[in-house]
């Protein structure tokens, strides 16, 4: 009887988001007509700014603080240092890490004609949602954050990503998983990331020769991971890859503890956080996480990064902060490289980022065709909950 | 075998939980002949509720002595049932009496249910937080073999679920059968109009109705918490399939929903046991997927539930 109404709201709110959406769309045509006298004011004007799309607020405000702290360092930097030859000017625009919030966020960013590029969104869906909005408006994006495996194939015009996606930490993973392991149990929490994550590993695990078992446990539905954890640990695999996010991955760390499994247990990007080492507790220690990402306390490149970014705010830098003050240095760098080249404009300071060339703190990176680093290059870490407290083990292909 | 019993504890475990607020829904049906939706945040309520007290009287990772654990889970269902309890008055107060008293049509309940739904759910949001895994302190090794026999473990925690939802079963079996205001419940459940005249308050037996179903709703989300986490919006899944429960047992029946609760909670649980079951075919994925279908297969045979619909008349 409930799911009659709601299934009619949940309609008509999609066809209301679909209305929205289009409006949305045909408003950005516009703003990007208007662009020409926008960056002919700018070009007179010294002060570029670079946007910054992320959760700022709600549940996953952490994850976009790391990241815009990080902006602000490079920002805060490359004005010191006083070669600039301009100003630069952060713009920060907050969408919740949600994508029916990242429209209205992205808007915000692109009717500032002084922007040039954009770091962000932070995450994959808020990402999808606005991509073809910045590349209609012309704003560079570089992206420090949003792993989804397809997003470059979406034909965003202006798309920029500086690690490793989705796709290329799958495959990292379970190689090392099959220098590990006899038998693989691979459970997904058959969300988009989740299932990506989990056919990727399952087919390079195939291609390893490893048996494999495939599971799903959704994760808007599952509640009790107990019924699972007892599969996995009859299932006679001496290894699990769990594909899925932070929350639910503690829960299933409990579970799995509960039911007696003694095997290794590993996960991806989604699940290495606080969120799960502080959910699953004692039940946490020893999982493994792949991750296409730098641990900035103990990476050599980014000792220098860890001090000043301690000395600004006061805390660590955490996940994501490394990988968001490379994704801004290359805005700034291909800023600094349109101005000497004659003019600053959006389009200029695209092409730029696309010539990119740039010895980060995290890697050495350039873009293909598609906007993604080529494939092969980027380093998927490993990391290790020890004691709560997640440590890099480093390259995930020259661990044992 | 053992694996299969295995299994049985494990949905022994979740279905107790289910067949707690799945009388939360039975008991108002059988007074109102009414689905009350927003049992769903009753349950909810009491994790949170129970939360509060338990974190204030016990530091995480502590091992006070058993009988002292003991106390501490009788004052985590206390307070959660008093949470939901309350929760459950308030809700009868505000949602239902003014518009039973208006006369209004069954649709309108509903909505007003549904509507207290969301605000209890996003008010719980707002004044704790939005996390999707709050976990109660830890106070005892909840994964402690209490029992093994040839491999079939029954762990700690899922042995004190079981038994303390078990005794509250009895209770309020009981309750319903042999005290006054339970007569008063099943006379009002039976005839609201001849009950009236036979001298029972409708109104009080109503919101007394309520009082129970919610004080076992309150009290399942404080073990629930116990188990596994919760969180504002913990409470919509574990409700639906209590809802399921309650129809499948014989909705206004209250060993019905017993029963069901059991029943659906076991079968969600045997999922991978099954003789065809193979990882990737029918997973644990399918887990819904079963269930549901033995529902509508009950239903099929016995429309009015498996024990029937003995309290209420068809909505």
């Amino acid at each position: 009887m409930r799911t009659r109404p709601l299934a009619k709201v949940a309609v008509l709110g999609v066809v209301g988001a679909l209305a929205l959406a289009g409006c949305g769309n045909s408003d950005t045509k516009d703003t990007g007509g208007g662009l020409k006298s926008g960056s002919g004011g700018n070009s007179s004007s010294q002060t570029y700014t670079i946007g910054f799309e992320g959760p700022l607020s709600g549940d996953n405000a952490q994850l976009g603080i790391n990241e815009v702290n990080g902006v602000q360092l490079a920002i805060d930097q490359a004005n010191k240092a006083g070669d600039l030859g301009f100003t630069l000017k952060l713009l920060k625009s907050d969408d919740v890490g949600d994508p029916s919030k990242a429209p209205a966020a992205e808007a915000l960013i692109a009717q500032d004609a002084s922007v040039m590029g954009v770091v962000g969104p932070s995450f994959s869906g808020a990402t999808e949602a606005v991509g073809q909005k910045y590349g209609a408006a012309g704003i560079s994006m570089v992206n420090p954050s949003a792993s989804n495996g397809t997003i470059q194939t979406l034909g965003f015009p202006t798309w920029h990503r500086i690690f490793p996606n989705d796709y290329a930490e799958g495959p990292a993973a379970a190689d090392w998983l099959a220098k590990k392991a006899k038998k693989v149990i691979v459970v997904s929490d058959l969300s988009a990331y989740g299932d990506g994550v989990a056919k990727a590993v399952i087919a390079e695990l195939k291609k390893d020769k490893i048996p494999v078992i495939s599971q799903g446990a959704d994760a808007t539905n599952t509640k009790d991971y107990g019924p699972i954890a007892q599969t996995v640990t009859q299932s006679g695999a001496d290894a699990l890859f769990y594909a899925g996010y932070d929350a639910q991955g503690a829960q299933f760390a409990k579970a799995l503890v509960a039911s007696g499994f003694k095997g290794l247990r590993m996960s991806g990007n989604g699940v290495k956080s606080s969120v799960f080492t502080d959910g699953a507790k004692a039940a946490g220690e020893g999982w493994y996480f792949s991750c296409g990402c730098q641990d900035a306390t103990v990476a050599p490149s980014a000792t220098q990064f860890t001090a000043d970014y301690t000395a600004e705010f006061n805390t660590p830098p955490s996940t994501y902060s490394p990988e968001a003050f490379d994704a801004t240095n290359i805005l700034i760098n291909a800023i600094k490289a349109a101005k000497a080249a004659g003019s600053v404009t959006r389009a200029t300071v695209n092409d730029q980022v696309n010539k990119t060339d740039f010895q980060g703190i995290t890697a050495h990176i350039t873009f293909g065709a598609d906007g993604d680093i080529p494939p092969g290059s980027g380093t998927v870490n490993l990391f290790q909950d020890k004691n709560g407290k997640i440590v890099s083990l480093g390259d995930i292909t020259k661990q044992n | 075998m053992n694996d299969f019993m295995n299994f049985v504890i494990l949905g022994l475990t979740r279905g107790s939980m289910y067949a707690l607020i799945a009388l939360g829904y039975t008991l108002v049906y059988g007074v109102l002949q009414l689905i009350n939706f927003a049992h769903s945040e009753v349950f909810m309520s009491g994790a949170f509720g129970s939360y509060l007290v338990i974190q204030s009287v016990v530091t995480d990772g502590s091992s006070p002595p058993w009988f002292a654990v003991v106390g501490i889970i009788v004052l985590g269902l206390g307070s959660g049932a008093i949470t939901g309890a309350a929760v459950a008055w308030s809700l009868e107060r505000v949602a239902y009496r003014p518009l039973r008293r208006r006369g209004a049509p069954k649709l309108a309940f509903l909505i007003s249910a549904i509507g207290a739904s969301f605000f209890l759910s996003q008010l719980a949001g707002k004044l704790f937080n939005r996390l999707n895994n709050n976990s109660f302190p830890t106070y005892f090794n909840l994964n402690k073999h209490v029992i093994d026999i040839g491999g079939v473990t029954v762990s700690l925690v899922q042995l004190i679920i079981i038994v303390s939802a078990l005794l509250m079963m009895l209770f309020l079996d009981l309750l319903v059968s042999k005290t006054k205001l339970g007569r008063s419940i099943r006379g009002v459940a039976e005839d609201a109009p001849t009950a009236a005249l036979m001298g029972i308050d409708i109104d009080k037996t109503i919101s007394r109705t309520f009082v129970i179903g919610g004080a076992l709703g309150g009290a399942a989300g404080f073990l629930f918490g116990t188990a596994f986490f919760f969180s504002n919006t913990m409470g919509f899944i574990p409700s639906v399939k209590a809802f399921a429960a309650a129809v499948l047992g014989g909705i206004g029946n209250i060993r019905g929903a017993m029963l069901g609760g059991l029943l659906l909670g076991m079968i969600e649980a045997i999922v991978p046991t099954f003789p065809w079951y193979k990882p990737g075919f029918i997973g644990t994925a399918w887990t819904d997927v079963v269930a549901f279908v033995v529902l509508v297969l009950v239903l099929i045979v016995r429309p009015s539930g498996i024990l029937g619909e003995r309290l209420g008349r068809a909505a």
